[in-house]
C-alpha cells in the first residue's frame, strides 16, 4: 500500500513540475490503438460522409412520389402483400412511393444533425456548470442546483411540445426548419442532467486522496477541476453522451408524430428533407406493409449509436490519467 | 452495505406489490339495473359479445356537451332521441311515435310513443325531453353544439345572456323558450307535489317546438345526441361528474351501460326496457388508438370489428379470407382544397397581396388540376372516392352532375386565361399550403404540392403549423390560408346541414374563407323554409349546381368508411354516417354466430 | 443534517412557483384556445365562447388568470371565492367538463382505490419498469465490467445498444407481434390491469431504456472503480472477491447511478405517452400531451406541477441516499 502511494504521488509531482508530451497528443496515440474505437470512428465519419453527400449518393430523387408504387418491397424480399418489388428501389418504397434508401441517406443529415449538435451544447455547458457548482460549493452551488431544480422540474416532453407549439411560428420557430429552435429547446432541458451527474462526480472525487495532493502542492483550482476532477469524471460523461445522441433523434421523430417536428421540404436542393425517426413512425405503422421502412432507419440509429459507444469508450480510456505511459 | 440493499429489495417488493394491488373490482358496475349479460348458448366457441376498437377514449360522455364521433358513439347506445335514421338515412319515428309541422312550419309537435320507460324502469315523459333541450340551451351547460337547437324560440337569447350580470333572471329565459310538455289534448301536465316536477305523469306525451322561422328540417335535428334525455336526478345527483359513471346514465336506448373501465373497457348490455326490438349479444368497446396494434389483434382474433389502415390494405389483399371480411362503404364526409378569398397574403419581398383565387380562372385551374382519382388511389389507398361534387352519396340531396372534372390541359388553359397569365406570376407570390401537422397530413400535403407543381408549374411551399393552430387560423378570415385542405362531414342527413350551415354567406364556415354568393344566398333562404319537401329539394339541388359552378374550393374527395369485421358477425346495416363502427344505426339486426370456429 | 433538508423543502415553494409560472407564460403564448376544436366540425359559436370564458374565467386578464390559478379568485358567476394550487385545487379541466384536474389524475373510478386513478396507474408502471431496469440494469453492467471484453461484455454492450437506439414505439410492436401474434404468450388486447402477465410487456419497454443506461453506468463506473488504489489493496490483502465486489466496488460505483435513478422514476412515472397509446394504458402520461393539444390549460399547468413535485421530492431523495451510501459527502448545514 505504502508504495502505491508513493507512486501516485511521484506522478502527481512530475504532473505538475514537468512539462510532459501534452495530454491530447498522448491520448490520441492510445486511441489509434484501440481497434473498436478506430472502428467506431470510421462508422462514424462514414455516416457525416453520407449525410454531407447525401445528394451525391442518393439513387432517386427522395421526394419523387411513385404513383401506383406505394409500399414496394425490396427486391430481396418477400413480404406479407402481393406487391411485386422493382429493382430500381433497393429497400422499396413507403406509403408515397418514394425510394426508402434515398430517403434514409437523406435522414442521415437531420439525424445527425439534431444528435450531435445539441449534445455537444449539453456537454459543455452542463460540465462546465455541475463543475463549478460541486467544487466550489456553498451558496453558489445552492443557486445552481436551484436552478437546475427548476429546469429538471419540467417534464422534458411537455417542455419540447409547448415550446414547439408556442414558437413554431415565430421568427426563431422558421429558422432553418426549425432546428434551430429544436436545438435551444433540446439543450435548455437537457444539461441539468449532465450538470448533476458531474457535480455528483465532483463530491466525491474532490474528497480524494489526489485531489488533495494536489491542492497541497498548490495547484490552482482550475487547474483541480479540470485537469484532476474532470479526466477522472470522462466516464459517466461519455456513457450519458452516448445515451443523449439516440435519445435526440427519437425526441425529433416524436415530436413530429405529435405535429411540431421540424418543417418538410418541398424542394430536392434543400438541405434538409426527411429523418431517420420521421421514417420510423411511418415504417412503424406500415409494418405489416413494408418492414424495411422501419427497419433500415432503426440500424441506422442503431450503428450510430453502438460507434459511439465504441469511441466513447475508448476516449475514456485514452484519456483516462491512470493509464499514462500504459500501452 | 446491507442497508442498501434492503432499500433495494424493498423497492422491488413494493413495485410488484403495487403492480398486483388495486383491489378486485374491475371497472364501475351499475347497480339494481336491469340488465343481464346475455347467456352464451352450450356449444359456444365464443361468447356472445360483440367487441369493437373505437380508437380514442372519450373525454366526456354528456349528451348535451359532448360532440366527437367517439364520444356520440356511446351516447347512441344507452339513449335514444325522438326521431333516429334508417339504413336509407331517412328519418324515422324514435321515441316519438310521430310528428307534425303546422301550416307554415314554425311549430313542431312530437307525440311520444306509449309506456316509455328508462332503463331503471322510471316513466319517460315529454317533459323528460323537454328538460334535456332546456338544458342544452342554457348557457351554464355551455355545450359544443348548443347552437344546433337555435331555430327554438328563446334559444340564442338565453345562449347569449350573461350570466354573470346582477339582472340575470334564468326563470325568465326558460319561460320565454319555445319549448311545452303537454297531454295529448294540450292540457298542461300534472305537477307532482312532493317532486316538484311532471316527470310521473304517464299522460305527458306531447312535445310541442315554437320555432322562430320555418323550419320543415327540424324533426331530423331531433335525431341525433343533442335531445337525448339525459335524466335529471342522475345530473343532480350525479354532480358535475355524474356522466363519468355509468350508474348514472340511466338511458331509452338498446343498450345498458354496465361496465365503465377508462381506456381499457366499456361494457354494455341489452336494455330489457327497450320499447323497440332488442339486441341479442353484449358490446364491448375497446380504447386502442394505434392501427398496428389493432390490426395485430384482429387477426389474433381478439377483436370482432376494428377500422382498416390504409397502411395494411396490401396485407388484407394478400390474404383472401381478410379481403373477404374488408367492408367499405362511402362515409358522411367531403374533403375540399379550400381557397382563402378575404385575407391579405404576404409574398415572400415582404409586400401584401389580394388572394389570387378572387380571380375565378385561377381558382377554376386549380380545381381542375386536382388529381382526385389519383388521390385516392396513391395517398389513401383507395380508402377514399373521388368526387366533384359536395353532398357526399347516401345522402339526401346528393346529384353526381357537376361543371368540375380533372383534365390538366383546361387547367392550364384556365390558368393562362386568368390574369395571372401563368404559373410564373403566382410563384412570384410565393404560395403556401397550410395544413394541421401530422405524420398522415405531410404526406397528403407532399403529395398534393407534387401534384400542382406537376400539372400546373406551380410551387407551393408547405406550411405545416401544429393542429389547434390550424383550427385557429382558419376560425378567422383575416387569418384564413390561402390553400387549406379541410372537409365537413355531416351531422344530420339533410340537405340544410350541407348547404346553409356550411355556404351561406352569413355562416361561420363562408364567412371565415371569405366566400360570398348573393344569388346562392336567396336561394337557400327559400329552400330553408319551403314546406313542399319535392320543391324544396329542388332549390337546394339548384343552389349546389350555383355553388359548384363559382367554385370556391377544389372538390375534393369523399370519406369511406372501412373496416375488418370478423366472419362470425352478421347481419350488419351500415348506412353512409356509421363512421363509428359498421351497423351502429341498427344494432338490432346484428347477430353473432358464437357457434362458428 | 435534518436543517439542510428543511431548508430543501421549503425550496419546493419558489421553485413550482417558477415552474408554474414559465409555463404559464409559455403556454399562454401558443396560438388557439380551448375552444379551438377539430377544424372539420361545427365550431363552438361566440355565444357560448363567451359563457365559457365567463364560467372559466378567460376573460379575466392574464396576470389574474395566473394568480387565480396559484392562489385563488373569487368565480363572476357563483361570487364564491375558489383557492387555487396552493389549497391542492388544480382547477377545472376545460375539456373533460365538470371534472376538475385533480380529480382526473388522482381519483379512482367510484369503488376503487387510489391505485386505479391516472397517477396511481403511472406510478405503479414507473415503479414497476424502475425495478425492471434495476434488476437487469445492475448485473448485466457488472458482468460486463468484471468480465471485460467478452462475450458478456459485448451481450451486455449488445443490449445497452437496443436499449437506447430503438425507440418505444419500434420495440413495443416488436413485442407485441413476436410474443401476441406469433407465439400467442400473451393477449395483445389488455383483458384487465389486475393481473400481473399484463403489466410484463409495458414495464418491459418503459423500463427498456432506463435499463440499457444503467447498464452502462453500472459498467463504466465499476471499471472506474477497478483501477482505484483501495480496490487494487483490498485485493492485494487478499479480501475475498465477492467481498471486494460487493464492499468496495459496487457501493463506489453506485453513486453515478444513484444520480440518474431519481429523476429516472420521475420519467418513467409520467411516463411515455406513446406506451401509454400501444398498450391502452390508462395513466397520465397521455393526459398532458392530449392536453396541450387541447389547450386545456389548467390540465397542462396540473400535469406540470404534479411532474415538478415528483421531481422534486425524486432529487431530494438522491441526496438522501447520497449521505447514507456515501458517508464522505458531507451536506453543508
Amino acid at each position: 500500500m505504502a508504495v502505491q502511494t508513493v507512486q501516485n504521488n511521484k506522478v502527481a509531482e512530475l504532473d505538475i513540475f514537468r512539462p510532459s508530451r501534452s495530454l491530447g497528443a498522448e491520448a490520441w496515440s492510445r486511441l489509434i490503438r484501440n481497434k473498436a474505437a478506430v472502428t467506431g470512428l470510421i462508422i462514424i465519419t462514414i455516416f457525416t460522409f453520407i449525410a454531407i453527400f447525401a445528394s451525391v449518393i442518393a439513387p432517386e430523387n427522395p421526394l419523387q412520389i411513385n404513383a401506383g408504387k406505394r409500399f414496394l418491397p425490396p427486391p430481396f424480399f418477400k413480404g406479407s402483400t402481393n406487391i411485386k418489388s422493382e429493382s430500381q428501389f433497393l429497400l422499396g418504397t413507403d406509403s408515397l412511393g418514394r425510394d426508402v434508401l434515398s430517403r434514409v441517406i437523406y435522414g442521415a443529415r437531420i439525424s445527425m444533425v439534431v444528435g450531435f449538435i445539441p449534445t455537444f451544447i449539453i456537454l459543455m455547458m452542463g460540465t462546465f456548470i455541475g463543475m463549478i457548482a460541486g467544487y466550489v460549493g456553498g451558496r453558489l452551488d445552492n443557486i445552481l442546483m436551484r436552478l437546475t431544480d427548476v429546469i429538471y422540474a419540467f417534464p422534458d416532453l411537455l417542455f419540447f411540445i409547448i415550446v414547439m407549439v408556442a414558437l413554431r411560428e415565430s421568427f426563431i420557430g422558421r429558422l432553418m426548419n426549425g432546428l434551430i429552435l429544436l436545438f435551444a429547446a433540446l439543450a435548455i432541458v437537457n444539461w441539468v442532467g449532465v450538470a448533476r451527474l458531474i457535480r455528483g462526480q465532483v463530491l466525491s472525487l474532490k474528497e480524494k486522496e489526489f485531489v488533495e495532493a494536489a491542492r497541497c502542492i498548490g495547484a490552482t483550482d482550475f487547474r483541480i477541476m479540470f485537469r484532476h476532477i474532470l479526466p477522472n469524471s470522462l466516464g459517466p460523461l461519455i456513457v450519458s453522451a452516448a445515451f443523449s445522441i439516440p435519445g435526440l433523434i427519437i425526441t425529433e421523430a416524436i415530436l413530429g408524430y405529435l405535429g411540431v417536428g421540424l418543417r418538410p421540404s418541398t424542394n430536392p436542393a434543400d438541405i434538409f428533407i426527411t429523418s431517420w425517426g420521421v421514417l420510423m413512425l411511418d415504417g412503424q405503422s406500415a409494418i405489416n406493409a413494408q418492414p424495411f421502412l422501419l427497419l433500415s432507419p432503426a440500424i441506422c440509429v442503431a450503428l450510430v449509436v453502438l460507434a459511439f459507444t465504441f469511441l466513447g469508450d475508448g476516449l475514456r480510456d485514452a484519456l483516462d490519467p491512470r493509464m499514462r505511459g500504459t500501452q | 452495505m446491507r442497508k442498501l440493499f434492503a432499500l433495494l429489495s424493498l423497492l422491488v417488493v413494493a413495485s410488484m406489490a403495487l403492480a398486483a394491488c388495486g383491489g378486485t373490482t374491475t371497472g364501475t358496475q351499475a347497480p339494481g339495473a336491469t340488465a343481464a349479460p346475455v347467456a352464451t348458448e352450450p356449444g359456444a366457441v365464443r361468447e356472445n359479445t360483440l367487441r369493437i376498437n373505437l380508437g380514442t377514449y372519450p373525454d366526456i360522455i354528456d349528451p348535451q356537451v359532448s360532440s366527437f364521433v367517439g364520444e356520440i358513439a356511446h351516447l347512441k347506445l344507452f339513449y335514444e332521441g325522438l326521431t333516429k335514421f334508417n339504413d336509407k338515412l331517412e328519418t324515422v319515428p324514435g321515441s316519438a311515435e310521430s310528428w307534425e309541422y303546422n301550416a307554415d312550419a314554425t311549430e313542431l309537435t312530437f307525440v311520444l310513443r306509449d309506456g316509455l320507460v328508462y332503463s331503471d324502469g322510471a316513466p319517460l315523459n315529454a317533459q323528460r325531453f323537454a328538460y334535456s333541450l332546456t338544458r342544452n340551451m342554457n348557457p351554464a351547460t355551455a355545450g359544443e353544439y348548443s347552437s344546433i337547437t337555435d331555430e327554438i324560440v328563446g334559444a340564442s337569447e338565453w345562449r347569449g345572456a350573461d350570466t354573470a350580470a346582477a339582472d340575470y333572471d334564468e326563470a325568465a329565459f326558460t319561460a320565454a323558450l319555445g319549448i311545452k310538455a303537454s297531454h295529448s289534448d294540450g292540457a298542461d301536465c300534472v305537477v307532482n307535489a312532493d317532486s316538484g316536477n311532471s316527470y310521473d305523469d304517464a299522460d305527458c306525451n306531447t312535445l310541442t317546438l315554437s320555432l322562430r322561422k320555418p323550419a320543415p328540417y327540424f324533426h331530423t335535428i331531433m335525431g341525433i345526441w343533442v335531445a337525448f334525455p339525459a335524466k335529471e336526478e342522475s345530473i343532480t345527483t350525479g354532480g358535475e361528474v355524474w356522466w363519468t359513471s355509468p350508474v348514472f346514465q340511466v338511458g331509452n336506448g338498446p343498450f345498458i351501460w354496465t361496465v365503465g373501465e377508462p381506456f381499457v373497457r366499456g361494457k354494455f348490455s341489452p336494455n330489457e326496457n327497450y320499447w323497440g326490438p332488442k339486441p341479442t349479444y353484449d358490446l364491448e368497446y375497446r380504447y386502442i388508438t394505434d392501427s398496428a396494434v389493432a390490426f395485430e389483434a384482429y387477426k389474433n382474433g381478439e377483436l370482432d370489428i376494428v377500422p382498416s389502415a390504409a397502411e395494411d390494405l396490401g396485407t388484407i389483399e394478400a390474404d383472401p379470407a381478410l379481403t373477404a371480411q374488408h367492408m367499405q362503404y362511402p362515409g358522411a364526409c367531403t374533403i375540399l382544397i379550400k381557397f382563402g378569398l378575404a385575407a391579405k397574403y404576404t409574398a415572400p419581398d415582404g409586400s401584401t397581396y389580394d388572394s389570387p383565387f378572387l380571380d375565378k380562372k385561377v381558382r377554376e385551374a386549380f380545381a381542375l388540376a386536382f388529381d382526385a382519382e389519383g388521390w385516392t388511389v396513391d395517398v389513401d389507398g383507395k380508402l377514399s372516392s373521388p368526387t366533384w361534387t359536395w353532398i357526399p352519396p347516401g345522402f339526401p340531396g346528393y346529384n353526381p352532375k357537376s361543371p368540375l372534372y380533372y383534365n390538366v390541359d383546361d387547367a392550364k388553359a384556365a390558368l393562362a386565361a386568368s390574369s395571372y397569365g401563368g404559373p410564373d406570376a403566382l410563384n412570384a407570390l410565393g404560395l403556401k399550403l397550410t395544413f394541421g401537422d401530422s405524420p398522415r397530413n405531410r404526406q397528403r400535403s407532399e403529395w398534393l404540392v407534387a401534384k400542382y407543381k406537376e400539372n400546373l408549374g406551380v410551387d407551393i411551399a408547405l406550411d405545416p403549423v401544429e393542429a389547434t393552430t390550424f383550427t385557429n387560423i382558419t376560425k378567422d378570415p383575416a387569418t384564413f390560408p390561402l390553400l387549406a385542405r379541410q372537409g365537413w362531414c355531416a351531422d344530420y342527413p339533410d340537405q340544410q346541414n350541407w348547404l346553409s350551415v356550411y355556404w351561406k354567406s352569413d355562416t361561420s364556415f363562408a364567412n371565415r374563407q371569405g366566400y360570398v354568393n348573393l344569388d346562392f344566398d336567396a336561394l337557400i333562404a327559400k329552400a330553408d323554409v319551403e314546406l313542399d319537401a319535392a320543391k324544396r329539394a329542388d332549390y337546394y339541388d339548384q343552389a349546389q349546381q350555383l355553388l359548384l359552378a363559382d367554385i370556391p374550393s377544389a372538390f375534393g374527395y369523399n370519406s369511406l368508411n372501412h373496416y375488418l369485421v370478423q366472419p362470425w358477425v352478421k347481419g350488419i346495416v351500415t348506412t353512409p354516417q356509421d363512421s363509428d363502427w359498421p351497423g351502429s344505426f341498427s344494432v338490432e339486426t346484428i347477430t353473432i354466430d358464437t357457434l362458428m370456429p | 443534517m435534518v436543517t439542510y433538508f428543511i431548508r430543501r423543502l421549503f425550496w419546493l415553494f419558489p421553485v413550482l412557483l417558477t415552474v408554474s409560472l414559465v409555463t404559464f407564460i409559455i403556454m399562454r403564448s401558443a396560438p388557439g384556445g380551448p375552444w379551438d376544436t377539430d377544424s372539420e366540425r361545427r365550431q363552438v359559436d361566440a355565444s357560448t365562447t363567451k359563457s365559457l370564458n365567463a364560467y372559466y374565467g378567460l376573460d379575466k386578464p392574464l396576470w389574474r388568470q395566473f394568480t387565480a390559478y396559484v392562489f385563488g379568485d373569487t368565480n363572476d358567476v357563483s361570487h364564491k371565492f375558489v383557492c387555487g394550487m396552493v389549497c391542492g385545487n388544480l382547477g377545472p379541466s376545460y375539456r373533460q367538463r365538470g371534472r376538475s384536474v385533480q380529480n382526473i389524475l388522482f381519483e379512482a373510478p367510484p369503488q376503487q382505490t387510489f391505485w386505479q386513478s391516472r397517477f396511481g396507474y403511472s406510478l405503479r408502471l414507473g415503479v414497476a419498469a424502475l425495478a425492471f431496469a434495476i434488476i437487469f440494469g445492475i448485473p448485466i453492467g457488472m458482468m460486463a465490467a468484471l468480465k471485460q471484453n467478452t462475450a458478456w461484455d459485448y451481450f451486455g454492450l449488445f443490449i445497452a445498444t437496443s436499449g437506447i437506439s430503438v425507440p418505444s414505439f419500434v420495440l413495443a410492436i416488436f413485442l407485441i407481434i413476436i410474443f401476441g401474434s406469433w407465439l400467442h404468450w400473451i393477449d395483445i388486447i389488455v383483458d384487465n390491469w389486475i393481473e400481473l402477465k399484463y403489466w410484463i410487456m409495458p414495464a418491459t419497454v418503459l423500463g427498456f431504456g432506463t435499463m440499457a443506461f444503467t447498464a452502462r453506468l453500472t459498467r463504466s463506473a465499476m471499471l472506474e472503480v477497478l483501477r482505484q488504489d483501495y480496490v487494487r489493496t483490498a485485493r492485494s490483502k487478499g479480501v475475498a472477491e465477492q467481498f471486494v465486489v460487493l464492499r468496495h466496488m459496487l457501493k463506489n460505483a453506485l453513486i453515478p447511478i444513484v444520480t440518474i435513478l431519481g429523476p429516472a422514476l420521475a420519467g418513467l412515472v409520467t411516463g411515455s405517452f406513446i406506451i401509454e397509446t400501444m398498450f391502452s394504458f390508462p395513466g397520465m402520461g397521455r393526459a398532458y400531451v392530449q392536453a396541450i393539444s387541447q389547450r386545456d390549460y389548467s390540465m397542462i399547468m396540473g400535469t406540470t406541477v404534479v411532474y415538478a413535485l415528483l421531481v422534486a421530492v425524486a432529487n431530494l431523495s438522491v441526496d438522501l441516499v447520497y449521505v447514507f451510501i456515501d458517508p464522505r459527502i458531507r451536506l453543508e448545514e
